[in-house]
């Protein structure tokens, strides 16, 4: 669309990465993470790296909504999709994850009413035209997909739906962002904050990160120059010995966020004292449940899940991954075992997770700089 | 077009997580669309390669005919444009 060509000119990108490396100071190792698993597709797509001097390292951050599900949530919505009667749905990306025992797309091979679909409000559709089946959506994702759940349960509700339910599993951007800071084995000198959480949340929660940690934040937009920009802010706030929340992204973020938005979330949602991350652990209130007014239409409570928990696969390394303590390459099992079209971890399995993008775009040029080109 | 076409070809999940677009429902990324049709609570719309569906608009009505929006799963988070 409009602004996608001005957004990945060559020739100002080239001056922008000579600006960032006037401002690198020799010696010093920068280390500056994006939260964001969008960032991560267009560092990658674009080699944003190939830019950069080699001593500014961009550490990838858990902002894939897809990798961070534990294996435990997965099985506890095959369990429900297998159920008579049940029409599971989820988005794409979520069918290939696997839980301890197949991922969803392999009870769907074996005769489970799974189906994929672009929006909550597409699965409430569904709910509406088969008013015999228990429809229930799998809902997944940061402050940017919460709302579309929201607003779909506002629906269902006023409409008097009964045999629509959700999964919950949406999760918050600031809790693991906390945890990473709180993290000995990582340490950070800026984040990269993510462009379309913050449409939502606005840039004031994260001003407790130069507050209380003394680190930059830019938030970004998702072009070449946009991330390359942000580093260039980040950069320029380091070296004046500066630490505030910056907004790249003005043409689409609003400093306050959308308060209309919040309000939806606030009214249909709670957060849960505490859920498990992949990789990351059990983090606190770091995930959102539905509120007691929407408890109808909550499908943990409409169906007994098992409420499982698994430890991730033995060679699986997705959890350094997810902290930015390793690069995707240095996994075990990376490209043999762990590809995108059989991952064994969930970072291996949206586009947006660190090692697909990696796997699909990062091998390229890494091995051209190995050949040094 | 039928209005209630999705966004993305619904044949193979694969497209909607796609290795040149990004991962466009679940993750960060948002659609761009644009406002064909005007309405409350939802606007049919089209993306950059002319599909077209309907949006949920609530949480960022009133929107107009060229309204452009960021949509994520069905929804519009963010009217673009306003700021510059
Ligand atoms: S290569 Fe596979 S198992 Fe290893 S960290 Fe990446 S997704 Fe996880």
């Amino acid at each position: 669309m409009r602004f996608v060509d001005e957004f990945r000119n060559a020739e100002i990108a080239r001056s922008l990465g000579a600006k960032i490396a006037a401002l690198a100071e020799p010696g010093r190792h920068y280390k500056i993470m994006e939260v964001c698993g969008g960032h991560t597709h267009t560092i990658y797509k674009h080699g944003i790296e190939d830019h950069l001097p080699d001593n500014i390292e961009l550490v990838h951050g858990p902002g894939c909504p897809v990798c961070v599900i534990p294996m435990g949530r997965v099985d506890d919505g095959i369990s429900i999709a297998t159920r008579d009667g049940v029409i599971f749905t989820c988005f794409g990306d979520m069918m290939r994850v696997p839980g301890s025992n197949g991922s969803l797309l392999d009870a769907k091979a074996a005769g489970a009413d799974v189906r994929f679909v672009y929006s909550p409000l597409d699965a409430y559709k569904l709910a509406r035209n088969n008013p015999d089946r228990e429809v229930v959506f799998f809902a997944i994702g940061f402050e940017t997909t919460a709302p579309s759940t929201a607003l779909t349960l506002m629906r269902a509700k006023t409409e008097g739906i009964k045999n629509f339910s959700v999964m919950c599993n949406h999760v918050t951007i600031i809790p693991p962002v906390k945890a990473l800071l709180e993290s000995p084995d990582l340490r950070l000198d800026a984040f990269i904050g993510p462009g379309h959480v913050s449409t939502v949340i606005g840039c004031r929660p994260y001003e407790f990160i130069p507050a209380d940690y003394g680190q930059p934040v830019v938030v970004a937009g998702f072009e070449p120059l946009d991330l390359l920009q942000a580093i260039h802010m980040i950069m320029l706030q380091l070296a004046e010995g500066r630490a505030e929340v910056e907004n790249q992204y003005g043409r689409v973020v609003a400093w306050e966020g959308n308060l209309r938005a919040l309000q939806v979330m606030q009214e249909v949602f709670e957060l849960r004292p505490y859920f498990e991350w992949r990789g990351l652990g059990f983090i606190s209130q770091s995930a959102l449940k539905l509120s007691p007014a929407y408890a109808d239409f909550d499908a943990e409570l409409r169906f007994e899940v098992p409420g499982v928990r698994v430890a991730d696969p033995k060679a699986c390394q997705c959890g350094e991954v997810l902290k930015g303590v390793i690069k995707p390459w240095e996994c075990k099992v990376f490209g043999t075992a762990c590809t995108p079209e059989k991952p064994i971890g969930t970072c291996m399995v949206s586009s947006e997770g660190a090692c697909a993008a990696y796997y699909n775009y990062g091998r390229f040029a890494r091995s051209r700089a190995r050949a040094g080109a | 077009m039928n209005a209630d076409l999705p966004l993305v070809d619904p044949d193979g999940y694969d497209a909607v997580c796609s290795l040149i677009d990004g991962c466009l429902v679940c993750g960060d990324v948002a659609v761009k669309v644009r406002v064909v049709e005007a309405g409350d609570p939802d606007a049919l719309c089209e993306d950059g390669h002319g599909r077209r569906g309907t949006v949920g608009v609530e949480l960022v009505a009133p929107v107009e005919v060229g309204d452009e929006l960021l949509v994520h799963g069905g929804v519009a988070i963010t009217k673009l444009g306003g700021g510059g």
